[in-house]
């Protein structure tokens, strides 16, 4: 790709400098005949794929393996691929402005089940065969990780190999294996790489239907292949890989700051969540390397602001000390920390004082569910009384804007539940205005926002059949018609997505050709409301004969073969059977810290609390 | 020194980002080679670090000016130095000067010196060609035609921009690529894009051009001194 042609097609399009890499940090290799290629493939724009924190880890980590150039490659937005096509010219990675079809691998990572179409986009983009099966020779092998692939079935027939895991060490033996092979044929690769623990080949695998549509058997075609595949950890986090700089870029993106990651993994145990299970163990980082990798990033990057992420960083052993480290380092340097994720149920309001210093943003409580009854069938574990504790400590400091986030559709749920959350909003205005008039500052401002429950693989609620779209808006017309509050505003997300995400996360290897049936209509970009088309979707289900109702409306039995069963996430199905059952009787289970409750992880992996 | 003037290039892959990217840009350069800058009072206290002028994106420039203000005191070459090694390729500090208590850069320039690179849709003579910018220079009124969206509507407003124009040479001449001279009003106090002065010649004058995005380089910012004109460097010194 030389310079001219790219600035003929750069000042045609918004935001240029998502396509022309040169940010602070990129990496710069020489190129020779011994140069393993890898494009690194975020299948979205840049802007939000460059506030992915585990696409900083893998550039940096590949790119410290002789011999590997890792580059990078995003979704190029609507007008940019408007460009590309009228111009006929390839998706080309950033660092090196050269076609990613000449590379040797291109990984994509699965962060959102939306974001499949976009995978073939960026495929075709680079002139490559969207199924695996029509791959040539000179083909890069197409290969995919992240939390969604651990039901990878419905990329199946689009993705060579799948990597179960974190990519950590795996990676790196996958680089290797490539080394000594790099003169064998696809073939024979697949076949060995096939036998790396946590890598799984789809072609070596088979499924068979039963007549109803459900599955009979899933093995491998033969017996060199395992027929479990385990999903990799990294043991010791704390000594774990972490770059000590991150690539800045000029746009303002979605996450534009310096992101740690203090542990990885949930105590908690909420049924809902799939993150929850499957970053099992619970491992943290010590506070002493969190900041010794805060300074380095710092002098690095000459960032203004420190994330300290995790699935729910108010539960890090030390919080309060790991924060006032920090505001001791940085505060006289200008620089701020943010926490996402706090459950601001149990956390110090004075801790967020004390960070949000200069404007009292709003403050966001995830309840989920509106009754106790419903917290208590998800484990959220958490009591409304903590809630409003909370939020009257809050007000009384000055903060006069509450958002609270629910999920409508948990199973069990009532019309008395999903009114519960218009209550809890009414309970907390009441908290606002039943104070002395002199203490009352400040506007009142809650916004209650609810999304569409969508049960995913490897929770406990994966058996559950999806409330259908007419449930989902009857419960929110519902919930509309009985807040009549104008402090109170309410917005619910659209349950058409939800039933399509419902679909392909539990879905199998059939979603495959539905998939790239959507894709050929002229879906992509799903996940952006602007772009999300229902209809094309589907007239891809009526073309192909699927039901789409089959995958997320049904409720499974438990002696049903999930597309999933052969991954080995460490947690048991039997645990997640028990878990079910304690939901439906409204039991709560404890958290990790408070006691193990044999969740299976510790078989095969051990953590900071198994 | 803590009061300094930055002369600096945008050049490569660098003409894509904004102005706000750029500011962004040199207030992490800056924390990242552990030079403290001033920061201004208040709620939400910003670095200063004021540019001369807006760039427009795509346009290469050889002399763009920034005014920073320091909490510490260091060399300026040392500085220079440390810049220019933690810049990315296509930002180039060309020189460094202690501004002292002279103005603030913002809202000074007053002219711009460009090159445009064109593509004549014929070849044409290089007298032919002079004749044609003369011809142009030599109306009293070249009437351009400038929007503006005030609350949600759009306002149109004519503008004379033959007063805003110094001067048009041509710089070279191959074949039919052609590279114009222009010496334009520029800033706040009035300003003129070279894109728009390539159209209204193409309007007037019988020259014809087929590039759709000509490149264009900024070769310099002038300010006036007591109607002298001066590059920003120079009125310190």
């Amino acid at each position: 790709m030389n310079d001219m042609d790219l600035r003929d097609i750069l000042l045609r399009v918004e935001k240029p400098s998502r396509y022309i890499g040169n940010e602070l940090n990129i990496i710069k290799k020489d190129i020779d005949e011994n140069t393993i290629r890898f494009a690194f493939a975020f299948p979205d724009i840049y802007d939000v794929g460059m506030s992915h924190l585990g696409g900083h880890l893998l550039y940096n980590l590949m790119n410290e393996i002789e011999d590997v150039y890792c580059e990078r490659v995003y979704s190029p937005w609507v007008d940019m691929e408007e460009v590309l096509r009228e111009k006929k010219m390839e998706i080309y990675a950033l660092e090196s402005k050269d076609p990613i079809s000449k590379f040797d691998f291109i990984g994509f990572t699965l962060q959102y089940e939306m974001s499949y179409t976009n995978i073939l986009n960026i495929l075709d983009l680079a002139n490559i065969p969207l199924r695996s099966n029509q791959r040539r020779e000179e083909d890069p092998f197409i290969i995919a990780g992240g939390p969604c692939a651990y039901n990878p079935e419905p990329l199946a027939n689009i993705i060579d190999f799948f990597i179960m895991g974190e990519g950590e060490e795996v990676n790196i033996e996958i680089i290797e294996l490539y080394k000594k092979m790099r003169d064998s044929s696809r073939d024979e690769f697949l076949r060995e790489v096939a036998k790396i623990e946590g890598i799984y080949v789809p072609k070596f695998y088979n499924t068979v239907y039963n007549e109803d549509g459900t599955i009979k058997d899933f093995s491998p075609i033969s017996d060199e292949f395992p027929s479990t595949i385990k999903k990799r950890i990294v043991e010791d986090f704390d000594k774990s890989y972490f770059p000590d700089k991150f690539l800045v870029p000029y746009i303002k993106t979605v996450h534009d700051r310096i992101m740690i990651e203090i542990f990885r993994g949930c105590t908690r145990g909420c049924r809902f969540c799939q993150a929850g299970t499957i970053y099992r163990p619970v491992r943290n980082r010590s506070i002493e390397r969190i900041s010794e990798l805060a300074r380095k990033l710092i002098d690095s990057t000459g960032y203004e602001e420190i994330s300290l992420s995790s699935l729910s960083t108010s539960d890090y052993p030390e919080i309060e000390s790991l924060v006032s480290a920090m505001m001791d380092e940085f505060e006289e340097e200008k620089i701020s920390i943010s926490l996402p994720s706090l459950r601001l149920d149990k956390f110090p309001i004075e801790m967020i004082e004390e960070i949000q210093k200069v404007r009292k943003t709003g403050l966001t409580f995830a309840p989920e569910a509106g009754s106790q009854r419903l917290r208590d069938v998800i484990n959220k574990g958490i009591e409304e009384e903590d809630l409003i504790n909370s939020v009257r400590k809050a007000f009384s400091r000055g903060w006069s804007s509450v958002k609270l986030y629910f999920m409508i559709g948990l199973p069990t749920e009532t019309d008395e539940d999903v009114l519960g959350i218009k209550e809890l909003g009414y309970k907390v205005r009441k908290e606002f205005f039943d104070r002395p008039k002199e203490e009352i500052k400040g506007n009142l401002n809650i916004n209650l926002s609810s999304s569409c429950f969508v049960p995913k693989p490897f929770t406990p609620f994966q058996w559950f059949g999806q409330d259908s779209i007419e449930e989902f808006d009857r419960k929110i017309k519902l919930l509309k018609d009985n807040i009549r509050d104008r402090k109170i505003k309410y917005n619910s997300h659209d349950g058409k997505l939800s039933f399509l995400e419902a679909v392909i996360a539990r879905g199998d290897r059939k979603i495959g050709e539905i998939i790239i049936r959507a894709f050929e209509k002229g879906c992509k970009f799903d996940g952006w409301s602007d772009y999300f088309d229902y209809d094309k979707w589907m007239e891809a289900f009526d073309e192909l004969d699927i039901d789409p109702h089959f995958y997320a409306n049904r409720t499974r039995d438990f002696d049903e073969i999930m597309p999933w069963d052969f991954v080995d996430v460490g947690v048991s199905k039997e645990f997640l059977k028990r878990e079910w059952e304690r939901a439906v009787e409204g039991r709560l289970s404890n958290d990790c810290r408070q006691g193990c409750i044999n969740c299976g992880v510790n078989k095969e992996f051990s953590g900071d609390y198994c | 020194m803590k009061k300094l003037r930055l002369k600096f290039s945008k050049t490569d892959y660098m003409v894509y980002i904004s102005h706000l990217d750029l500011m962004r840009l040199f207030q992490r350069i800056f924390r990242r080679i552990g030079i403290k800058l001033k920061y201004t009072e208040g709620f939400n206290p910003q670095p200063k670090i004021a540019f001369a002028t807006a760039l427009a994106l795509g346009v290469e420039s050889y002399s763009e000016y920034m005014d920073i203000e320091l909490d510490q005191d260091i060399g300026i070459d040392e500085l220079r130095e440390k810049l220019n090694s933690n810049l990315p390729e296509g930002i180039k500090i060309l020189g460094i000067i202690d501004r002292k208590d002279s103005p603030a850069i913002m809202s000074l320039i007053e002219w711009g010196i460009y090159d445009i690179e064109v593509e004549l849709e014929k070849e044409m003579e290089r007298d032919e060609i002079e004749r044609e910018i003369e011809k142009f220079l030599n109306q009293e009124e070249i009437i351009d035609i400038r929007e503006k969206k005030k609350k949600k509507k759009i306002v149109k407003r004519e503008i004379n921009i033959r007063d805003l124009i110094n001067n048009i040479q041509i710089k070279s001449l191959e074949g039919r690529k052609l590279v114009l001279n222009m010496f334009l009003k520029t800033g706040s106090n009035g300003n003129l894009k070279p894109e728009i002065v390539l159209k209204k010649i193409e309007e007037i004058s019988s020259l014809k051009f087929i590039s759709e995005f000509p490149r264009i380089y900024r070769r310099e910012l002038l300010i006036e001194d007591d109607g002298v004109l001066k590059t920003p460097i120079k009125s310190i010194e």
